[in-house]
């Protein structure tokens, strides 16, 4: 295992293009601790709201666990997880089954499933008691002892020990509606203190979920304050108010959503792709700031090979050796390994310190180069996603502070930063915008997005590509562009804004799907769920009045600019009528391209150009188009075409 | 792209041997830092059909085709022939370039020859002109004689032939740019004048520069610009056509991406087998500059990779094996699970789709946040020859413009791609109207992770505060209000007629990356030598301004003594009774109750915890050292398990007790721990665990040496010794 890993790092560190995400080293693992008691199997009071709640806090928990687990295995697919219900009449760990011979470790834990990177056998376990298939019903049954909850935090202990033991980051999740397990006998209260401790030694962090209920509100000073310590990874104290749930029954928002919407914020590990960096304010003004990533295409895991020889199916670990060419094939060393570039007919080569030192300009830094307004950053002024910073204590005190009062003035004054930065050492330097984000929460007051900065890379001069000549826009009259105001105005998306939540990729859930149901050994679905198809009866509902309409004026349009165009048929008259210089608003005039296209011509230019023998500076698809607009064959070599437009000239 | 055919005239009199105007390199040297430019693009570029060719005047010898013995065409020498450069050809050339011992030799005359040499290779065996691009740079001090007979004879002949002329001279007077060169000599002067004159009657953009220009335009990077091709032909739909005609638009669209983020060059990995000569490659000099001709003679050879299989099995007592390629099938992991997908299958999962570019909806545009941009921006014009789809996409684009609004739309390029989302933007400029498009995140590309605001600081209970020390007091945030606009860039330069205008535009910036890359390359081909540092104009835009930074010094100075940041000092070391108390969310004395519930020894199935606990309760060295020993036991007992169930258990474990003891500043504790590990490693205690101790040194858990802790007595050389693995044993598990 490690050994693979080791090699994949260095197959990437070859790579030019390195991509964000390989850096993520660290690895996360999350055990839902589900309580099981009668409180939390009661179902929520009746509605006759269609939308109501209707699960149990532990089912709607479990069902949560269910989901959770399969979006972990499409989104983080290294990543480790695990449900232990506790409080239940039965009882089972790792290797003992439910009617284990002698003592029981931890009585009334029920470990539904082990912490591991989630299998097809974890995912149907989840989904019978999801759907209360047979035993469901034995496994959810609350026990009358009391459950101790040092008993719990043991049992978590040991999973993370023997599964997990060099995560990067551990957490347990506890959902329980129980502010003070242990009200009454303050030894066992003391026995759970100390195993929190434990735990928090051992470098798991414990997340609690807490649910009232309509005529209790959990109290979590009681109890979880005494065993919950600060994730000492977020390095500062700065806090997010707690969420509180409800079991409420009909009206509000379900207990599950609200659940699944918070326990989603949190399941995945605040992973940072860079801390201790330093950030420079101005000369001689620094403070520290981290780097998340927070927008990451998921593609579909690519495809692997599956060993079948054993017992069961394996998927085979692949190794790369390099080896010299040349008759005895040897393998070699990376120090052996230099980087050639062609140049003149040769090889031209630089040995591996060059090359990193080729790839040197300095340490890593964001640095402020000025301010400039918002708006100067254009919408095509786009290279790569943004990385979001945050400020950190960890190097210079009071770096928050600072941070905030920039955060401040880039939101009031609609301003950004522009700074050069360079993420890790020997990483290419960038030039970025700085901009900020405002926080926004969804229905459920979840935070959506932070408060914070984002890093919006800028492009350099060599990334613009050159657009090529193009023709004089022909510009729409104003009636016609009424036509299409209409139509645009009616079909606004739903509060004005593109919600990223709304459209899941349809082909990565396209992939799970099948792989999903191919494991399960289910009927393979065949129709297709794309949420990203515009919704074309809405449309039609909603503006085809409009659109039809808007169809007929540029109908007529056409009609008229084909015919001033061209003089109609006859094609007598072929002056323009768009050639005007007064057409388009301007906002910027660049470099003025004047490279006149052939479709831009007029007769007179032609007769010159055919006279001055440059028309075969037009290339073969221009001159084809060409063409194709005055109804000629396009077919033939370049000399042909070229013949055939002077024929059609000599006409004219 | 056309051919070329581009002939340099060099002047190589031995006044180019002389330096000038405070310049420490010769004429020459300087004025071929030019040419070298332009050969090493030459060079660079893979084509073949660029044709250089070289010709020297005012060389000791004569050597051209038009010398018959007379004079005229005396002290000019063919160098190299019209033809593709390569690098053994460029190393022969550049040895000939060296001033000469005579003044005699007729520039003008050397053009001729020059004109001479183009007629003859472009010409076809049709005896008509080949289309090429022809072009002659002469490059001279202008201190030789010039005949300027015939000139109007040569200028018609140039002119007929379509030539570009090109002189740089060195030292040459140029106003626009503003070089004058004092006292200069009379016949420089009148050459002067006479290259100007001849020059004036050249078409073709015929030019006169003087070095100093060009030679400072050399440092500006050329970017290399790419033509963009369509990646997209077809409708753009407002509605289905299909099902609803009446009630759907659609305009014939292209599409064709505006930004393209530049790669650097790419490189080839080759070998040259060790001892192999050449190795300093960096101090050679440029004769021989480390390079193989292509391909590669033996000297270096390409790098291949061979892959191998393995799966674990428990029956190996490494705990995996190798397999055959054969034996496997191809498949998806689906968590844990491997499923294993037929060859007839092998599309199934893939999610059948039809080209289409289709509008979803409409938002406003401040609505729309740019950190939500995902990459590569790419712009959608009408079809040029369908004057119906440039109007109507003419109408969309300015009813979006009007409306302040962008579209969303999906986009699947061609059959059977994967969908994209993308927001679509007016773009009106430059006599162009198009749709800028950007990709849009989908719900999976986004992961929120939550972060506590930054306007208000909500306490452990869940009270909220506005005043806070991570919260910006009013002194603070008018300072930094103060120094942003001080620092405000928008109208920081200037453009060509003086108006303020935007500093640090795209047009300005260049990949450092990719122009580093180049540079080093070329520098190594021509000049040879070790890698430099970067060039200036790359490394232009890492500071500030220096004069906008000096003017806002004062309220830089009063944002940091109101920001009051202070750095952390180096970490006070956790030393016995100084580290800090840990305590739970209530404050409760956690410690105090640890003492009274928990025994002070070291247990199998906690031992993280209650080694820290240990190491926290400590009150002598002895307890430290003694949870040192009872670590070490456990984890001699974890390693009795065969196989490697245990083994990151036991790393992480000794993880722990590392980084304690790098804390406690007890390294000598931890060091004769792992030595002593080590040695029962291989003396097989624990069966055959060499996978184990390679985990540990790719984890780094070696030694603690003298650079992480002062006190240690183990030298880094030590510390990377120790890692290593014992040679007396094979590195491999034989092949049984």
């Amino acid at each position: 295992m490690a050994d693979k890993e080791s090699w994949k790092k260095e197959e990437e560190e070859e790579e030019e293009d390195y991509d964000e995400s390989t850096f993520i080293t660290q690895k996360d693992a999350v055990l839902f601790a589900i309580d099981v008691s009668k409180t939390m199997l009661t179902d929520p009071p009746p509605s006759n709201d269609k939308k109501a709640e209707k699960d149990s806090p532990t089912l709607a928990a479990i069902k949560c666990a269910y989901q959770i687990m399969q979006q972990r295995i499409i989104s983080s697919p290294k990543d480790m997880m695990g449900v232990l219900l506790f409080g239940t009449e039965q009882s089972k760990f790792q290797d003992e089954d439910a009617s284990s011979r002698g003592g029981i470790q931890y009585p009334h834990c029920y470990l539904l499933s082990d912490l591991n990177i989630p299998d097809i056998e974890d995912v149907k376990t989840l989904k019978g008691i999801v759907e209360n298939e047979e035993g469901a019903r034995e496994i959810l049954e609350p026990t009358r002892e009391p459950v101790s909850m040092s008993n719990m935090l043991f049992c978590a202990n040991q999973i993370f020990t023997t599964r997990a033991p060099n995560f990067g980051s551990r957490r347990l999740f506890i959902i329980t509606d129980k502010d003070d397990p242990h009200a009454a006998d303050k030894n066992m209260r003391n026995q759970a203190q100390v195993r929190a401790k434990d735990l928090y030694d051992l470098g798991v962090i414990i997340e609690l979920f807490p649910i009232s209920h309509p005529d209790h509100e959990f109290d979590r000073s009681k109890f979880y304050d005494d065993i919950i310590y600060r994730d000492a990874a977020e390095g500062s104290d700065l806090a997010l108010p707690p969420t509180a749930f409800k079991s409420q029954g009909g009206g509000g928002i379900s207990l599950l959503s609200t659940l699944i919407s918070d326990i989603n914020s949190k399941q995945v590990a605040k992973r940072s792709l860079f801390s201790h960096m330093p950030f420079e304010i101005g000369p001689s003004l620094k403070i520290t700031v981290k780097g998340y990533n927070l927008l990451q295409k998921q593609a579909p895991a690519r495809n692997c090979f599956i060993w079948a020889g054993g017992e069961t199916l394996q998927i085979a670990q692949g190794e790369t050796k390099k080896f010299s060419g040349g008759d005895v094939a040897r393998e070699v060393q990376k120090v052996e390994i230099k980087k050639a570039y062609k140049f003149g007919g040769t090889n031209v080569m630089f040995n591996p310190e060059e090359q990193k030192e080729l790839k040197n300009f300095g340490p890593p830094v964001l640095r402020i180069i000025g301010f400039k307004p918002r708006s100067m950053l254009k919408i095509q002024d786009s290279v790569k996603k943004s990385t979001f910073i945050y400020p950190s204590e960890e190097d210079y005190v009071g770096s928050t502070r600072v941070f905030a009062a920039l955060w401040k003035k880039l939101v009031k004054s609609k301003i950004m930063g522009v700074a050069w930065f360079i993420a890790r050492s020997n990483a290419s330097p960038a030039l970025v915008a700085i901009l900020p984000s405002e926080e926004r929460f969804d229905d459920s007051r979840v935070q959506v997005i932070p408060a914070g900065l984002w890093l919006y890379p800028l492009p350099f001069a060599d990334d613009i590509r050159e657009p090529g000549p193009v023709p004089k826009p022909l510009i729409a009259s104003e009636e016609l562009t009424t036509s299409t105001r209409k139509i645009v105005q009616q079909l606004q998306l739903p509060g004005g804004i593109y919600d990223p939540s709304k459209y899941p990729n349809p082909s990565l859930q396209w992939h799970y799907k099948i792989i999903q149901a191919m494991a399960l050994e289910d009927e393979i679905p065949t129709v297709q769920e794309d949420k990203t198809m515009p919704k074309f009866r809405q449309i039609d509902k909603r503006a085809g009045e409009y659109i039809n309409e808007w169809g007929k004026i540029l109908d007529e349009e056409a009609r008229a600019s084909q015919k001033s165009r061209y003089g109609g048929i006859d094609g007598t008259d072929l002056k323009r009528g768009s050639d005007d210089d007064d057409g388009p608003p301007k906002k910027k005039i660049k470099v003025e391209k004047n490279e006149g296209t052939l479709a831009d011509m007029s007769v007179d230019d032609l007769k010159n150009a055919v006279e001055r023998g440059t028309l075969k500076k037009f290339t073969l698809a221009d001159l084809r188009d060409w063409l194709k607009t005055k109804g000629l064959s396009s077919s033939g070599k370049k000399q042909d075409l070229i013949d055939r437009i002077e024929q059609w000239v000599e006409d004219h | 792209m056309s051919k070329e055919a581009t002939v340099f005239v060099l002047d190589l009199g031995s006044t180019m041997g002389d330096c000038h105007n405070g310049r420490v390199e010769s004429d020459l040297d300087y004025a071929m830092r030019y040419v070298y430019d332009k050969m090493a693009d030459t060079m660079s570029s893979t084509r073949t059909t660029l044709n250089t060719g070289v010709i020297g005047f005012r060389t000791n010898v004569t050597n051209n085709p038009l010398d018959d013995g007379d004079e005229g065409y005396n002290n000019i020498s063919v160098l190299q022939p019209l033809g593709t450069l390569t690098m053994p050809l460029f190393n022969d050339l550049k040895a000939k370039i060296t001033p000469s011992q005579t003044e005699a030799g007729d520039a003008i005359s050397a053009i001729v020859v020059a004109v001479h040499m183009i007629e003859k290779y472009t010409m076809l065996k049709s005896g008509k002109p080949g289309s090429y691009v022809r072009k002659i740079i002469l490059v001279t001090d202008g201190q030789g004689r010039m005949d300027d007979e015939l000139l109007d004879d040569i200028a018609t002949k140039i002119n007929q032939m379509g030539i570009h002329l090109t002189v740089m001279g060195v030292d040459f007077d140029d106003a626009d740019f503003g070089f004058k060169e004092e006292d200069k000599s009379i016949i420089k002067q009148e050459n002067e004048k006479l290259t100007r004159g001849f020059v004036e009657k050249c078409n073709n953009d015929s030019i006169v520069a003087t070095a100093a220009e060009v030679i400072e335009s050399l440092s500006t990077p050329k970017v290399k610009e790419v033509k963009s091709i369509p990646v997209y032909q077809g409708r753009l739909c407002l509605g289905d056509p299909e099902k609803y005609p009446e009630t759907a638009m659609y305009i014939d669209v292209k599409r064709s991406f505006f930004t393209k983020a530049a790669r650097p060059v790419s490189a080839k990995s080759v070998v040259i087998p060790l001892g192999a000569a050449s190795t300093q490659s960096s101090h050679t000099l440029p004769g021989d500059v480390e390079m193989t001709d292509a391909p590669p003679t033996g000297d270096a050879s390409d790098v291949r990779t061979g892959r191998s299989y393995k799966v674990k099995d428990p029956t190996s007592d490494l705990g995996e094996k190798f397999v055959d390629y054969e034996d496997l099938q191809k498949g998806y992991g689906y968590g844990r699970t491997a499923v294993p997908i037929s060859a007839s299958d092998e599309n199934v999962t893939k999610l059948e789709t039809f080209q289409s570019f289709s509008i979803i909806g409409f938002i406003p545009t401040d609505k729309y946040e740019q950190y939500f941009t995902m990459g590569e921006s790419g712009i959608t014009i009408a079809q040029q020859v369908n004057d119906k789809a440039r109007v109507a996409l003419s109408s969309l684009v300015h009813a979006l413009f009007e409306l302040e609004s962008y579209a969303v739309a999906r986009l699947v390029s061609k059959d059977g791609k994967d969908p994209q989302i993308l927001l679509l933007a007016p773009y009106i400029e430059n006599h162009l109207e198009a749709l800028i498009d950007v990709p849009l995140p989908f719900a999976e590309d986004i992961r929120m992770y939550r972060f506590p605001p930054l306007d208000r600081v909500i306490t452990a209970s869940g009270a909220t505060l506005e005043t806070h020390r991570y919260l910006p007091s009013s002194d603070l945030d008018d300072a930094m209000s103060e120094y942003v606009d001080s620092m405000d860039l928008s109208t920081f330069d200037k453009d060509d007629e003086g108006n303020p205008t935007e500093y640090m535009k795209i047009e300005d910036t260049y990949s450092p990356i990719v122009h580093r890359i180049l540079q080093a390359i070329r520098q190594r081909a021509i000049y040879g030598g070790p890698v430099e540092p970067p060039a200036e104009i790359l490394t232009k835009w890492s500071e500030p301004p220096a004069e906008l930074a000096m003017k806002s010094t004062g309220r830089l100075e009063k944002l940091i003594s109101v920001a009051d940041v202070r750095k952390v000092p180096p970490k006070v070391k956790g030393t016995r009774g100084r580290r800090e108390v840990i305590a739970p969310l209530s404050g409760l004395d956690i410690e105090s109750l640890l003492v009274k519930n928990k025994p002070n020894k070291i247990s199998k199935e906690n031992a993280i915890p209650d080694f820290r606990q240990m190491l926290a309760a400590a009150d002598k060295d002895e307890t430290i050292s003694d949870a040192v020993k009872g670590m070490s036991e456990v984890i001699k007992d974890l390693l009795q398990v065969t196989g490697d169930a245990n083994d990151q258990r036991c790393q992480e474990n000794i993880k722990v007790v590392r980084e304690e003891m790098i804390d406690y500043e007890f390294p000598e504790f931890y060091n004769n721990f792992i030595r002593d590990l080590k040695k029962r490693v291989f003396k097989k205690e624990f069966g055959n665990k060499r996978e184990f101790w390679q985990t540990i040194r790719l984890a780094k858990l070696g030694l603690i040496d003298s650079t992480i802790i002062s006190t240690s007595d183990v030298s880094p050389e030590e510390a990377t010794e120790f890692l290593s693995i014992p040679t007396e044993l094979p590195t491999r598990r034989r092949e049984s």
